[in-house]
């Protein structure tokens, strides 16, 4: 997938992207191992708080979704369901060899093997896992990205919703939860 | 500890028909018992002070066409730990359920059930997904289920003509 580069944005589009690329909110989700890079990422040795970045509770009021490692069939069908309650713009930022090829799980039954078949990702960080400073290099990047109008995962997904949702069914034959306990 | 571990498997020995018995470490032994007497066994061992079902899980000896399904049991006063262990066919695995005995093995069964495909008489609920959300293959760890086959029927790879793989025996400097 090769996300579209020309600059075409007018210009209240480019000052939104200025402003809300300093100040991007992370949706609380991970999945996999990479989860435990973030706490440092967050806290005082790192401190993404310098990038204008924090933590959000929920998907209507984050900007950036990251996938922090292998996503099992289960999870992948929560990932969409939280990415599509998500507000324009949104940006998905995926953490290590597992969501680029399937890393060391490339041969289970139950996980993915590569992510951007269902949902649109405007950044890999290789890895496994990423450090904290690669996470950080990589925050920095998103942010260059967004302030460019590169970062156009969300538009590429509504322009090929119907891809992406075919590739969803294929591997996921549907979307919708099923939970003993809540229904 | 040694001592009593060898108490408690004198009298195992003398009230039960074991088969096998096995010291695995010297706070942990193993029993091995026909299927018939598998609810006799653990009724014993947990009026003995073996309270606690920690799991029940299976193995797949598809060599001798058998399952075998595993309890262990831990006794929390002594410090603990018996294995018992019992053979099923392979075919049309069922096995009756242990949950009046031990209320917890309602989901250990469930789990048991979605991936080996064993059913458990009188336990309804082990007829339910726990894990698996949509599964549409033989159970997935059994032997003969080969998961390559699967995840490249299922999740698309990523097509690269460039492989990268780590130099054997060390890059040189």
């Amino acid at each position: 997938m090769v996300l579209e580069n020309q600059d075409n944005r007018n210009l209240w589009e480019k000052i939104g992207d200025y402003f809300s690329a300093n100040s991007i909110w992370m949706k609380w989700y991970c999945t996999g191992c990479g989860a435990i890079e973030l706490p440092p990422t967050m806290t005082s040795r790192f401190d993404m708080e310098r990038l204008g970045m924090g933590p959000m509770a929920t998907p209507r009021q984050a900007d950036v979704m990251l996938i922090t490692g292998y996503l099992s069939t289960k999870t992948l069908r929560r990932v969409i369901y939280s990415y599509e309650q998500m507000q324009d713009p949104k940006y998905i930022v995926a953490f290590g060899s597992c969501t680029i090829n399937g890393g060391v799980y490339y041969d289970s039954y139950a996980t993915i093997n590569q992510l951007d078949k269902y949902i649109p990702v405007d950044l890999y960080i290789a890895g496994c896992m990423p450090r904290p400073e690669a996470v950080m290099n990589a925050f920095a990047d998103l942010i260059s990205m967004i302030k460019k109008g590169q970062a156009n995962g969300w538009r590429h997904y509504q322009e090929n919703y119907e891809w992406y949702k075919k590739n969803q069914l294929d591997s996921l034959e549907e979307v919708i939860i099923h939970d003993e306990f809540h229904e | 500890m040694m001592n009593s571990m060898n108490n408690i498997m004198k009298q195992v020995d003398d009230v039960l028909n074991v088969l096998n018995k096995e010291v695995i470490s010297n706070r942990q032994f193993a029993i091995d018992i026909n299927k018939g007497d598998v609810h006799q066994a653990l009724t014993y061992l947990k009026s003995i002070g073996f309270t606690q079902l920690s799991i029940i899980t299976c193995v797949d000896l598809i060599a001798d066409n058998k399952f075998q399904l595993i309890y262990i049991l831990n006794n929390w006063e002594l410090g603990l730990f018996v294995i018992v262990r019992t053979d099923i066919d392979r075919d049309n695995p069922s096995y009756v359920t242990v949950v009046n005995i031990f209320p917890g093995a309602k989901y250990y069964e469930r789990e048991v059930h979605e991936f080996f495909g064993v059913t458990f008489e009188g336990n309804d609920s082990s007829f339910k997904p726990l894990l698996l959300e949509i599964w549409d293959d033989i159970p997935p760890l059994r032997k003969d289920f080969d998961p390559q086959v699967y995840s490249d029927r299922k999740f698309e790879k990523r097509d690269s003509d460039k492989i990268y793989r780590s130099k054997i025996g060390g890059v040189k400097l």
